[in-house]
């Protein structure tokens, strides 16, 4: 893999690594990939299985549903005026 | 007609001494010095003679401490049970002993990818198997006890054979996946880890069942309908190492006796690895996008940093493998490459899926769990990425199938447990307890840890 599609690949999954970190994931990754590139050697026309058993849709009536321990998913965030505190936009 | 060795049935109808549970939590403790099994010990386990379950780290329980073995996920305190669990605590007879050890998200095929990782329970020099190293761990120390674990390429199946217990994978579907800390949504199953094939039986009536919360749980009727044949599969026992063929050789010769056995070629078998792979990874990757640092989990004090500095500085409490499945699986999902991975992927699997429920209406497939016998941790940890994917070759085909499989233990090698690995056909699940409830009536596994013997 090239420097360039890992630095790529990094930044797009907010992801930051060492020079000898990226020396070590562009090898392994290399490796895998060439092992993915098997999958061309299989020769089918089926239809691609999204999930591997025949799920069908639910949809549940849209309709506001309390939520159980709000003040359980608030212990120990830093919250501010009941909202989480995140990065600056 | 079920066997009758479940012990929960044994146990919660046993007279045990009033401070039983206190004593168990102090061999719990020692016992986690040497071995790991648990990332976390309920202090307030026990109540009216109940039965210990445990919960792998990657399933939410209201109020405890769930990590997914990810540093990520610390100090994660879920405010909600996941269905598994809340059917556990509604059966009334079951007590929450902890949280196991396991592969961070699941990432791994030996218990080796966490900080901490749990021990073989019959020899602390070698690996556990993963990625439900702990569940497989306690269920072989503990002389009464079940596990909730989870598989989505063999987490079930290869630490309940290296371990020697009994691992049962369910259908897709057959069992909620609300609560549980999704690695890939299309492959993951909640099932169970226990010492006789009942107790699984028994567990699996507990928590599994349509639910509200997970679109993808099925109402579909579960089934017992027996085969009388068993086939192995030539593509895939020719990567078996000599040793293991030939312990495998000997339980087929006993199986002889009361199933035919037929090797048969599947081709399509022996292309499962790359395409779990692929889908498995294009997935966790778009699971992991969402743990940033602030919501949940780990909090990345720096807020005054810029939006997308906070969150990769945020992100880097990432495991390495953790790391790598991230990148490889953004890659997949590549605009440029999607077709030619993922896609095909998905292809391939709708292939296998055909392919084996043709042959699984004939009879069961049978397989030994992994290809080699036991690595020490000191083997295991110089395998290389793919090496190790390759150890995952009897235990992908069913969990990119959605297929439900047992392991079940049938002797030793070198002082370590072997187990056997059967697959049926999708919601025939009931079949494989009444196959390896026949076996266990003239096998039984001798355990090196009994602790909480009544």
């Amino acid at each position: 893999m090239e420097e360039k599609e890992l630095e790529r690949l990094l930044k797009t999954s907010r992801l930051k690594a060492s020079e000898s970190e990226k020396k070590l994931i562009r090898a392994d990754v290399s490796e895998i990939i060439s092992f993915f590139d098997r999958i061309s050697l299989v020769d089918t026309e089926e239809k691609p299985a999204y999930h591997p058993t025949d799920v069908q849709s639910r949809l549940r009536e849209d309709e506001v549903l309390p939520f159980q321990d709000v003040e359980l998913m608030k212990k120990g965030r830093k919250m501010h005026n009941g909202y989480f505190v995140g990065p600056r936009l | 007609m079920w066997c009758n060795v479940e012990s929960i049935k044994e146990f919660i109808n046993a007279e045990k001494p009033s401070d039983y549970y206190e004593r168990l939590l102090a061999e719990l403790s020692a016992l986690n010095r040497e071995y790991h099994p648990f990332n976390l010990i309920n202090e307030g386990l026990g109540k009216h003679g109940a039965f210990p379950f445990s919960t792998k780290a990657n399933i939410c329980v209201k109020g405890f401490e769930t990590t997914a073995g990810s540093k990520m996920l610390k100090d994660y305190i879920p405010p909600f049970n996941a269905t598994a669990v809340e059917r556990m605590f509604g059966a009334g007879h079951f007590t929450f002993m902890g949280e196991t050890n396991m592969d961070e998200f699941g990432f791994g095929t030996f218990g080796l990818n966490t900080e901490t990782p749990a021990r073989n329970a019959f020899d602390s020099d070698f690996v556990a198997g993963g990625s439900s190293s702990g569940a497989a761990v306690a269920t072989a120390t503990l002389k009464y006890h079940v596990a909730i674990a989870e598989s989505t390429g063999g987490s079930i199946a290869t630490p309940a054979a290296l371990n020697g217990v009994v691992g049962f994978t369910p259908t897709y579907g057959a069992v909620s996946r609300y609560g549980l800390i999704d690695y890939a949504n299309s492959l993951d199953k909640i099932g169970v880890m226990s010492r006789s094939s009942a107790d699984s039986r028994l567990v699996f009536d507990v928590i599994r069942g349509i639910d509200k919360y997970d679109t993808t749980c099925s109402a579909a009727e579960i089934t017992c309908s027996g085969r009388s044949t068993l086939f192995t599969v030539k593509e895939l026992m020719e990567h078996t190492d000599p040793a293991i063929k030939s312990e495998f050789g000997r339980l087929l010769d006993k199986l002889g006796r009361d199933y035919e056995i037929r090797e048969i070629s599947v081709e399509a078998l022996s292309k499962a690895i790359e395409p779990y792979y692929i889908i498995a990874m294009a997935e966790a990757s778009t699971n992991l996008a969402k743990y940033n640092g602030y919501k949940y989990g780990f909090q990345y004090p720096e807020t005054n940093l810029k939006y997308n500095d906070f969150f990769t500085e945020a992100r880097s409490e990432f495991g390495m493998e953790a790391k790598r499945r991230i990148i490889l699986g953004t890659f997949i999902r590549s605009e440029s490459v999607k077709e030619k991975y993922y896609t095909k992927a998905l292809s391939v699997r709708g292939m296998i899926i055909r392919e084996m429920s043709k042959v699984l209406r004939d009879g069961y497939i049978i397989s030994p769990a992994l290809p080699i016998p036991t690595p020490k941790v000191s083997e295991a940890e110089r395998l290389s990425p793919t090496q190790n994917y390759a150890m995952d070759i009897f235990t992908i085909p069913p969990n990119l199938g959605g297929f439900p499989h047992i392991t079940f233990p049938y002797g030793k090698k070198s002082g370590m447990p072997i187990g056997a690995q059967l697959i049926t056909s999708q919601f025939n699940d009931y079949s494989l307890f009444e196959f390896v409830e026949k076996w266990e009536e003239g096998f039984s596994m001798q355990y090196r840890h009994n602790l909480g013997s009544i």
